[in-house]
């Protein structure tokens, strides 16, 4: 599966006090890589060829579990646009490692995929957890907290801010934050719990806006006071961002019963601003917490 | 020995209060214990405290007992400069906590009792070297600990429109206005100050309420948060103080009663914003005093009503003697002087 990006990225204190620099995913189900993988003799295929970091998961993977004579074929189709921070990359190994494993018939917890997928590629998302929503540590591969059953639905209109320029997540510079920063981190995701916990699409989209802001001193995104100034005139909740990727997103809350009108006064706003949204989707179903 | 370093974490956390649909009180046993702590924890991680070190200070109010008691637990000498105002019951809880008390008798001919204990910290570090002083009017650790009352804030009540709170040494309403805005740029701050205090522009004068206001300007204030400014005189203040016991049954100090007063008020003229005020210690230390009708009774200025408004003044040297409010509108100190000279001079 993909992701547009993050709802919240930064740097969090553990109970003994140390930092680790950690996310929130905002998933984009309607995107995602498929992958099969057939045994067969020593060696490992892959096609597309490109797919060199797939590949070298998929052998990661077969020495974790313990069949380190294996070989097969693997091949991916993916529909996640690259060099967005969409999560393109981190996509292709999860769904190579789950292909691996279920090849022998495997199941590995997210937890194992986390750490396979973070070893494949110096930092990952955390798109493994399809259960909970997780403040996951990036470079570490571990999860920092269970932050709670899932996100109020949202839809999400995105865009790309930077057409001309993709980013390399991986070799993109970790953010250096300050004093200030650090605390205040502390705020943002006490209120990003109290959104899962009570549903309040507001209050995500007020987490997401102030972690897009503070990103801003580490990768720009173009034009971005004019898109909050779209945000506050169509009454979105918020914008999150790609934090090392070129994509950011208005967010609008689901269970609004004029959502749709308001989506296309934004996606018409944006057009006119020459960043026309590429891509609309909805977190999941607004009606999905009357349906249980 | 040294107990657990967060021994004291259910003491620096407010409890919660809502005193009227739209306000919520955030009320501390004793509100110095976060930012003293945070300034000891900081100090030991960078090595500026070593273990079993000293720790000079000079204060004569809570940061002195909030210091005290993490000396007393973590294991430090403590030496705090005061002068011969400071309460007697204070003196001798410091003294049992363990620390060094050390009273200044006379004041200095140039500054006052302000300069002569500040000469008599100069000389108490230079006889103690390696010694930490936390300096809470000038260090940003003092504001940056209230990251945690924003995060609290957060997880409580979610989003809120309005902080008010009463301004000393800046540290509790320049560093929560400044991490809630990240979350919530259009939050009203609202600062509460007493006649005769130097932080929002009068001029320095005896002041009888204390716990807030200053005669020197704490570089901890960053005027560039607060919207708006009230003066609350001290039998005002005392008044309110007595009020909140009285019908919401919360015994606190002068401070509080000055925070609510202005709190209600806006609350009353803003029924949709949600606002949260400070109450910044208990009432235990003032029975003599704030609690007792005989003492009020022989205050100057005792009118024994409260005023049910504030008056509005166009500069900060309008505000007299009552309860007052001035549009500061998040600007600087310097940038608030300049349009006032502007302003006469046209």
């Amino acid at each position: 599966m993909a992701h547009c990006g993050e709802i919240l990225q930064g740097v969090f204190f553990d109970k003994t006090g140390h930092l680790h620099r950690g996310l929130i995913t905002l998933p984009c189900p309607s995107l995602s890589t498929t992958a099969d993988f057939e045994p067969a003799g020593e060696k490992i295929s892959v096609f597309p060829p490109s797919k060199t970091k797939a590949a070298a998961a998929a052998r990661r993977t077969l020495a974790h579990l313990g069949l380190d004579g294996y070989g097969g074929k693997l091949t991916l189709s993916s529909n996640i646009p690259i060099g967005l921070g969409m999560g393109s990359s981190t996509s292709d190994i999860v769904s190579t490692i789950n292909a691996v494993a279920n090849a022998f018939r495997k199941r590995l917890s997210p937890e194992t995929v986390a750490k396979l997928s973070v070893e494949s590629e110096v930092a990952s998302d955390s798109i493994m957890f399809t259960e909970t929503i997780v403040l996951f540590a990036q470079r570490e591969g571990v999860v920092l907290e269970h932050v709670g059953a899932q996100l109020p639905p949202l839809s999400i209109v995105c865009v790309n801010t930077a057409p001309a320029q993709t980013v390399d997540t991986v070799s993109f510079p970790p953010a250096r934050y300050t004093a200030w920063e650090m605390e205040a981190f502390r705020s943002l995701l006490a209120m990003a719990r109290k959104a899962i916990l009570t549903g309040d699409a507001s209050l995500i989209g007020r987490v997401a806006s102030a972690s897009a802001r503070i990103n801003q001193r580490f990768l720009p995104k173009p034009m971005f006071s004019e898109i909050e100034r779209i945000a506050a005139d169509t009454g979105a909740v918020g914008i999150q961002v790609a934090h090392s990727g070129t994509v950011a997103g208005l967010m609008f809350d689901a269970q609004n019963p004029n959502v749709e009108e308001l989506v296309h006064r934004a996606s018409g706003a944006l057009a006119k601003i020459d960043m026309p949204p590429f891509m609309q989707f909805l977190t999941r179903e607004a009606e999905y917490r009357y349906a249980c | 020995m040294p107990a657990d370093s967060r021994s004291f974490n259910d003491l620096e956390l407010p409890r919660l209060f809502r005193l009227a649909p739209n306000l919520f009180a955030a009320s501390f046993h004793l509100m110095k214990l976060l930012p003293a702590r945070y300034m000891l924890d900081q100090a030991e991680r960078d090595g500026r405290l070593l273990p079993g070190g000293t720790i000079c200070e000079t204060t004569s109010g809570t940061f002195g007992l909030a210091l005290a008691m993490l000396a007393a637990v973590r294991g430090y000498r403590l030496i705090l400069v005061s002068d011969p105002a400071i309460d007697e019951k204070l003196k001798n809880r410091l003294r049992e906590l363990g620390a060094t008390v050390d009273i200044v008798e006379k004041p200095s001919e140039l500054g006052g009792f302000q300069q002569a204990r500040l000469d008599r910290l100069a000389k108490a570090m230079s006889e103690n070297p390696g010694c930490f002083c936390p300096s809470q009017y000038t260090n940003e650790d003092n504001r940056r600990a209230y990251g945690a009352v924003s995060e609290w804030i957060a997880s409580r009540l979610g989003t809120i429109d309005c902080l008010v709170g009463t301004v000393g040494s800046g540290g509790s309403m320049s560093g929560t206005a400044h991490f809630l805005r990240y979350l919530n740029p259009d939050l009203t701050v609202i600062g509460v100050d007493t006649p005769n205090s130097v932080i929002f522009g009068q001029q320095d004068g005896k002041r009888l309420l204390r716990g807030l206001g200053n005669s020197l300007m704490p570089k901890n204030v960053d005027h560039t948060q607060f919207d708006e400014v009230h003066w609350v005189d001290a039998p005002a203040a005392f008044l309110a103080t007595r009020k909140l016991h009285q019908r919401h049954g919360l015994f606190q100090g002068g401070t509080s009663g000055a925070a609510w007063l202005v709190a209600d008020w806006w609350a009353k003229q803003n029924p949709g914003k949600t606002v949260v005020t400070f109450f910044p210690d208990e009432g235990h230390r003032y029975v003599e005093t704030i609690y007792d009708d005989d003492w009020l009774k022989n205050l100057a200025n005792w009118t024994g009503s409260l005023p049910e408004e504030p008056i509005g003044v166009d500069r900060p040297q309008d505000g007299c003697s009552e309860w007052s409010y001035f549009h500061w509108r998040r600007r600087s100190y310097d940038d608030v002087m300049r349009s006032i000279l502007q302003a006469r001079a046209a």
